[in-house]
């Protein structure tokens, strides 16, 4: 099963499209062994998107207020804010990973998000704010380096004694 | 002296919010506003840009309803072009909307807003989510919704571009014929959508309309407004969610006007309000007298519920089977219940099932007949279509090389503002008493307006920030009084 590169935003919206254009800047570079997927859906919508994959990296942006724009936060999905009654159109990862399951739908046993703290996810037109864009080349380095990573891993626990 | 309690943010919709409640020394609520954050910008970003680019450019403003911009946008493009598409494309269109409303409905009851009403109003906490609903009506529906939906979305890809980013629409038709294969699996989904749909009744009948506390919460005085009511009806005065006329019935539901999409302008203005990014639409010809309902205020709403009690009929038999009930239920029409929304929603989604259907099944719905090519000079052009949280307007003016110089969206949510700002300030001073609230009871006000299903201004995607929920009463001057933390 292929990992998942999941790149959330809204393209249109300022600093909001930065999941997109990081995974739009990595599918030359990953498409033979993972699944880039860009999308604005949301929540429970993403459903399918994550069903069939066993591991799954999603990058998105994040308004804290708590950091310097352009910082980036790794999580687990536990980490993934217990968003108090997530919003089902929005986020809820950790809602969607567990309605999955009851389901029975599949959903990756790894998932890592990496959230970039933005300035202005509001404005239509506006382009990467410079802290954000900033935040791009290293965010599509961890990418690339976290799917590597578990193909390694992958390879080696496959490998024959 | 006023305290204020804060929720922020808001759960389970598109984007963020606030709501605040202040209040006074007496313990009862003085006012409750809903402050949330819009995309700013549109009208700058869209001027220059090519108009016959915007169908596909404002599909991308939203990721929840990218068909409802789609059309809306391809639509005006009609209008701006001065071009008439030939009729089966009409038609295609109209098939491929109706799959989408389906398939947005579907959504939006279940996940949406099923926990609100599905598991009980008082449910504890740890319920009032999908997976209490999955937990009330069975994991065989939970898994026939995504069934549904998949297959819906599959059809929309094949006929419109990718469901997320519908390409299809061009000014005069659509870009490809249905062909004859295709146009089958639409039958064959239509058919299982009906069936869908009459499932859902069935599981509102049986899980929601059986649970007299539900059925108290829906009635009370809280969350019900006389307001003034508008949707867009075919030429018998029944709901079309692809076009028509728009109608708006008074509170007694009477009809008040009706007018086409160009003249939209002439009869709806905005107010603006301090505390607010989002400008409040209502009624010119009935006029601004504040946040209130009743016959003498210009407050109007959109949206399943308001489509109903605008409309005389549903246009297909099974609907308005399912339509009478509705009303017969409530004592008459119209219905001024906001929460009766959620039961709308479910009749409207059999009619856009059925209606799927019966296109599908038209003789011409295959014809290779799409596109009227546009000769005429570009000048205006406004589009109407009723998405699946309300009337959706789009309005480009150009110049003679089709760039846009002018453009203006009026969403859904904007229509409905008023009327969400009602709910909120009538809801929190029924249910807010003193500062010492609990849980279940903000929830209830946030239900006020989760009814609404608001997308304002079709928000971002940004992940929540870390924090969850926190409510912050302060004193006059500034101090914590108490503090709520919903984690």
């Amino acid at each position: 099963m292929r990992t998942l590169v999941l790149g959330l935003g809204n393209e249109l919206a300022g600093d909001d499209a930065v999941g997109v254009l990081v995974a739009r800047a990595l599918r030359p570079e990953l498409h033979d062994v993972a699944d880039v997927v860009e999308s604005a859906a949301s929540g429970l919508a993403l459903i399918e998107v994550f069903a069939g994959h066993e591991r799954a990296i999603v990058v998105d942006s994040i308004v804290t207020g708590r950091n310097p724009p352009g910082t980036i936060t790794e999580m687990g999905l536990e980490e993934v804010g217990r968003v108090v009654a997530p919003s089902l159109h929005h986020a809820g990862l950790p809602e969607l990973a567990a309605v999955a399951a009851r389901l029975g739908l599949g959903f990756p046993s790894r998932t890592r998000v990496l959230a970039v703290e933005v300035v202005d996810p509001y404005t239509f037109g506006a382009g990467l704010s410079d802290p954000v864009a900033g935040a791009v080349e290293e965010l599509i380095r961890r990418v690339g380096e976290q799917v590597r990573r578990w193909e390694t891993e992958a390879a080696c626990t496959t490998t024959p004694p | 002296m006023s305290s204020e309690i804060l929720i922020d943010p808001i759960t389970r919709l598109e984007g963020h919010g606030r709501i605040h409640i202040f209040v006074n020394d007496e313990g009862s609520v003085d006012h409750a506003y809903l402050q949330i954050p819009e995309l700013r910008g549109f009208e700058k970003f869209a001027q220059g840009r090519r108009a016959e680019d915007m169908p596909q450019i404002t599909s991308r403003i939203c990721g929840v309803c990218p068909m409802a911009h789609h059309m809306a946008g391809t639509k005006t493009l009609d209008d701006l072009y001065h071009v008439d598409p030939p009729p089966a494309a009409k038609k295609v269109r109209e098939m491929v909307y109706d799959t989408f409303m389906v398939e947005d409905h579907a959504l939006h009851f279940f996940f949406l807003g099923g926990p609100d009403f599905v598991v009980g109003p008082t449910a504890p906490k740890a319920e009032r989510n999908i997976l209490g609903v999955i937990g009330k009506v069975g994991l065989e529906v939970g898994k026939e919704v995504i069934g549904v939906r998949k297959e819906l979305r599959d059809l929309m890809t094949e006929a419109a571009g990718k469901a997320i980013h519908p390409v299809f629409g061009l000014p005069g038709g659509i870009s490809k014929p249905i062909s004859p294969e295709l146009r089958d699996r639409f039958v064959a989904a239509a058919a299982h959508a009906v069936e869908f749909g009459k499932f859902s009744l069935q599981v509102f009948r049986d899980v929601v309309l059986s649970n007299a506390e539900y059925v108290d919460l829906v009635t009370s005085e809280a969350y019900t407004h006389r307001t003034y009511y508008m949707g867009l009806v075919d030429e018998r005065n029944r709901t079309n969610f692809y076009d028509g006329r728009l109608r708006v019935v008074d509170p007694q539901g009477k009809e008040f006007l009706t007018f086409g999409a160009s003249e939209y302008l002439d009869h709806v203005a905005e107010h603006v309000e301090p505390w607010s990014y989002i400008k409040f639409a209502y009624l010119k010809d009935v006029g601004w007298s504040g946040f209130a309902d009743g016959p003498d205020s210009g407050v109007f709403a959109v949206a399943p519920l308001a489509r109903l009690n605008a409309a005389d009929a549903m246009s297909t038999p099974v609907a308005q089977e399912a339509s009478e009930e509705f009303f017969s239920t409530f004592g008459g029409r119209p219905v001024h219940h906001t929460l009766a929304t959620h039961w709308a929603r479910l009749v409207e989604l059999v009619n856009a099932a059925e209606r799927m259907g019966e296109l599908a099944a038209d003789p011409e719905i295959a014809s290779p007949e799409v596109r009227t090519i546009p000769t005429e000079i570009p000048t205006e052009g406004i589009g109407v279509v009723e998405a699946p949280r309300g009337t959706l307007i789009h309005h480009y003016e150009t110049d003679e090389r089709g760039l846009i110089t002018r453009a203006n969206l009026i969403v859904a949510t904007q229509n409905n503002a008023a009327r969400i700002a009602l709910s909120v300030d009538k809801a929190a001073k029924a249910l807010v008493h003193g500062l010492d609230v609990d849980e279940g009871l903000l929830n209830e006000v946030e239900m006020a307006f989760r009814a609404y299903d608001p997308c304002f201004g079709c928000a971002t995607h940004s992940l929540p920030g870390e924090m969850p929920l926190i409510v912050e009463i302060r004193d006059l001057r500034g101090e914590l009084v108490r503090e709520i933390r919903r984690d």
